[in-house]
């Protein structure tokens, strides 16, 4: 019986704990998930990681990123390169210390501050084709 | 068709020896044909009876049964050789095997084709010409067309019993076109034959002889001929093979597609071979009535020119008279609202060389449909008297074939050889087998058969128009005569008055001939694919009436002969280009519509002696590239005055309704009303110009570089190099 009592616990806590209706179905609607959990930290760019150990493993870690980023707006459009490197390892269970108790030591290579990925985009990189092209076009000349 | 394997001959033998046998000998059969009917030999094909004329060989006797015999040397439309012993037949009752593309059948001969005689006689003389033949067909062009790999599988041992060492021969560079490994040359001299009979060039030959015979040019030079590419498709083997197309594809990977050439205004039937999206090569294809079985060689390499210079997408001119690339959406607003507020005067046409009557009729519809008439084609055509107007005015009347028939040939101001190449390999052949005697008026040329020159200047053309010249005599005599005059001196402002002259001396040898009814004299050669169909369809010929009331919108659809420059327009007057290749019309207009090239559309093209004939789509058009008559259509309905029609089929029903003869493909129609024509050009009141009538493709260096495609095309830019500076300026890569 308590365990049923438990479990309706739980799902009042997740209907109600993430700030009112509105709040829930943002929640609902950014991460297709409504669990709660426990804050472990924020990360220098306001991403939140959670963990709550009664989830599966691999479910127990999450984070919620950040609404705005370097300037970009990622209350919709959020990359999993979000996450800093130091946050990284405790989010895919590479160790269990978070870095808020166990500062990572500084590490030369690693970004300071994040780069969005570009894929998709204009600024993409692109290799450089190595075959000769089958239609060579006609390049306008240049006006005077 | 294609290289004329023995295999495919196989298969279809009926077809090819019909054409075949009725082209070789001609001048022999129209001499015996009266005659035959009665004399027919009987001769057994492997115990088959037939009927054959007298002097019918051996080899074409069974071919008319229907039975292939291996050859290499023997080729329908060269003189017989002999020399390669492949054809040995044995024949019963006669001791040894005999050659049979050279031994004329007797009467009640039994040929035996499969003999243990023959199959013998025929795995020998294959053994002895593999003695000298490489085993290189891994690495050689030819494999896969190679008629000397087909018949050793047929007809060769299946065992080797040699062990001796291999003759080797120096390979020659010939130009830029043809490449040469000699070691594989198997000494059939087709090529020999093929130069000297068909190109009129006596380049080629042999040295020496037995085991050290060499086919070559005697000294290090270039064979310099426009048909030189030809001997590509009739050597049996890889020892001439095509530079531009060298180790790029192989016959079974590619797609073939039976098109049509543009870059005269023969129309020669090719095939266009392709694979992955390009054009790998263009080949020739067999029309007895146009090209034969031979092209040119700007329609058979200048296709490099397709994949270079081309217009890949729209552009617009932004501010600073830049163009930069845009999108359809964009270019196809911007031009209907250019053109939706013009109307009558203020908006004309120009179309080039190369355009088709789908993209002509199109454009002449969506200008009428804004009151305007000013649609003009870049080459001109005198319009005093017929003009136009009467369709055998302009045609070549006579028909390619009909040359053969013709026994005086008078050509105006007029280099065929480089104008039309086939078609004066036509009248070389009618030259060489039926005694056609030509004379030339205009500059003196290299035709590649004697001519008598009359003169250069127009005013001869009147002394023999009015009957005072002694050519008039000679021309009053001739059974068959044809008059050609060439387009390229009906340029001028004299154009007129020459084309009342020759229509005056047409007319007069068509009374004093005598001939048929049929018989036709007046001929035009045209020099460019689009202009029968645009003068068909009512375009004014010549760019005069737009340069005297300049229009604030003009439309050049694929003009590139640059008749009219910015110069000639007032200051803002927009320019529409719609073409493939960036040309001379390109870099002057204010928006690109990127058009398809012949091999990437199906459209219709009316060839010099009017014959409508269809390319057919080989390759996409590049990028946004689209076809010229849907971008028109596009455009008509961004206007408001959109054209009826939504698909190929319904612009060729509108094309039928203008002029049938656009749509009843690969047929001439009749064009007559000379009579009538000759009363119209009597009004025409015109001094001729004193000037020599000088064609603007006087020698073979002229040839190469004539249109957009062909001057895009960089193996046309190598053949015009080696012709001026000698086949060792080309820088080839090594591996050739």
């Amino acid at each position: 019986m308590a365990e049923y009592a438990n479990v309706v616990r739980r799902a009042l806590g997740q209907l109600g704990g993430h700030g009112g209706v509105r709040g829930f179905f943002v929640q609902l609607f950014r991460v297709n998930d409504i669990k709660t959990g426990a804050l472990v930290g924020v990360d220098k760019y306001g991403n939140k990681y959670f963990e709550d150990s009664k989830y599966f493993f691999g479910r127990h870690r999450w984070v919620i990123y950040t609404t705005e980023m370097n300037g970009k707006n990622t209350m919709w459009e959020v990359d999993g390169s979000m996450v800093p490197a130091e946050w990284h390892r405790w989010l895919h269970c590479m160790g269990d210390e978070p870095p808020t108790t166990h500062p990572p030591e500084p590490k030369k290579f690693l970004a300071e501050v994040h780069q969005f990925n570009v894929s998709g985009s204009s600024q993409q990189y692109v290799p450089f084709s190595t075959t000769s092209k089958k239609i060579h076009e006609w390049v306008p000349p240049r006006a005077q | 068709m294609l290289r004329l394997p023995v295999v495919s001959r196989s298969l279809f033998p009926a077809t090819l020896i019909k054409g075949g046998a009725a082209a070789t000998n001609n001048a022999r059969t129209a001499a015996t044909a009266t005659a035959a009917a009665s004399n027919l030999l009987e001769v057994f094909v492997d115990g088959n009876p037939i009927m054959v004329e007298p002097g019918t060989t051996v080899l074409q006797a069974c071919e008319k049964v229907g039975m292939q015999i291996p050859r290499f040397c023997y080729h329908e439309r060269l003189s017989v050789a002999g020399n390669c012993r492949m054809c040995l037949v044995e024949i019963e009752k006669v001791p040894k095997p005999v050659a049979a593309c050279a031994m004329p059948v007797m009467k009640g001969w039994n040929i035996l084709t499969n003999s243990d005689k023959t199959r013998r006689a025929r795995e020998g003389v294959m053994e002895f010409l593999l003695a000298n033949h490489p085993l290189d067909c891994p690495i050689c062009d030819q494999g896969g067309e190679c008629d000397l790999q087909d018949q050793s599988m047929q007809f060769g041992s299946d065992r080797s019993r040699f062990t001796e060492g291999k003759r080797a021969v120096e390979d020659k560079n010939i130009g830029p076109l043809i490449k040469t490994i000699m070691t594989r040359c198997i000494q059939c001299t087709r090529c020999v034959r093929f130069a000297s009979e068909i190109a009129g060039v006596e380049d080629l030959g042999t040295t020496g002889r037995g085991n050290d015979l060499q086919i070559g040019t005697y000294v290090e030079k270039m064979f310099m001929s426009e048909l030189s590419g030809n001997v590509i498709d009739i050597c049996p083997v890889g020892a001439l093979t095509s530079k531009p197309y060298a180790f790029t594809a192989r016959p079974w990977e590619t797609r073939k597609t039976e098109s049509i050439d543009v870059l005269d205004a023969v129309g020669s039937n090719i095939v266009v071979t392709t694979r992955g999206g390009e054009v790998m090569r263009i080949l020739p294809r067999l029309n007895e009535d146009v090209n034969e079985e031979w092209i040119s060689d700007k329609t058979r390499f200048a296709y490099d020119g397709l994949k270079r210079q081309r217009l890949t997408q729209p552009m617009v001119k932004d501010e600073s008279g830049q163009l930069v690339p845009t999108t359809w959406e964009d270019v196809l607003t911007r031009a209907a609202g250019a053109l939706q507020g013009v109307e009558g005067n203020d908006v004309a046409a120009i179309v080039g060389g190369l355009v088709d009557a789908e993209a002509l009729i199109s454009l002449k519809d969506l200008l009428n449909h804004l009151n305007s008439e000013n649609l003009c084609t870049e080459e001109v055509f005198p319009m005093a008297g017929a003009g136009s107007d009467l369709r055998s005015n302009y045609l070549l009347n006579t028909g390619i074939a009909g040359i053969e028939e013709a026994d005086l040939l008078l050509l105006v101001g007029t280099n065929p050889r480089y104008e039309a190449p086939l078609f004066n390999a036509r009248i070389r052949k009618g030259w060489l087998h039926n005694e056609l005697q030509v004379a030339l008026l205009g500059k003196e040329v290299d035709l590649s058969y004697t001519y008598d020159h009359l003169g250069e200047s127009a005013k001869v053309l009147q002394e023999i128009a009015s009957g005072t010249h002694p050519f008039s005599k000679v021309l009053a005599e001739a059974k068959h005569p044809v008059v050609v005059v060439g387009s390229s001196c009906l340029q001028k402002e004299d154009g007129a008055a020459i084309m009342a002259a020759v229509s005056t001396i047409a007319q007069n040898a068509r009374v004093s001939s005598g001939a048929e009814e049929t018989w036709k004299v007046l001929n035009v050669l045209h020099r460019v694919a689009s202009q029968v169909a645009a003068l068909d369809l009512g375009y004014k010929p010549g760019v005069e009436t737009i340069r005297n009331n300049p229009p604030k919108v003009l439309f050049l659809l694929g003009a590139d002969a640059g008749c009219i420059t910015r110069q000639d327009l007032p200051k803002d007057s927009f320019i529409i280009y719609q073409g493939h290749h960036g040309d001379v019309g390109a870099p002057m207009a204010d928006i690109l519509l990127p058009g398809a090239a012949y091999t990437e559309k199906c459209s219709t093209y009316v060839n010099t002696e009017g014959r409508a004939q269809q390319t057919k789509v080989a390759v996409t058009a590049p990028g946004m590239a689209r076809e010229d008559w849907k971008i028109i259509r596009a455009i008509s309905e961004l206007v408001g005055v959109t054209l009826p029609y939504d698909t190929l089929d319904e612009v060729r029903e509108r094309l039928a309704e203008v002029s049938p003869n656009l749509v009843r493909y690969d047929d001439v129609e009749e064009a007559n009303y000379f009579k009538q024509a000759h009363e119209l050009s009597k009004a025409v009141d015109q001094a001729v110009l004193t000037g020599p009538l000088a064609p603007p493709q006087l020698t073979v260096k002229d040839f190469y570089m004539t249109d957009p495609i062909s001057r895009a095309s960089q193996t046309m830019a190598k053949c015009v190099k080696a012709v001026t500076e000698g086949a060792q300026a080309v820088e080839e890569p090594l591996i050739c």
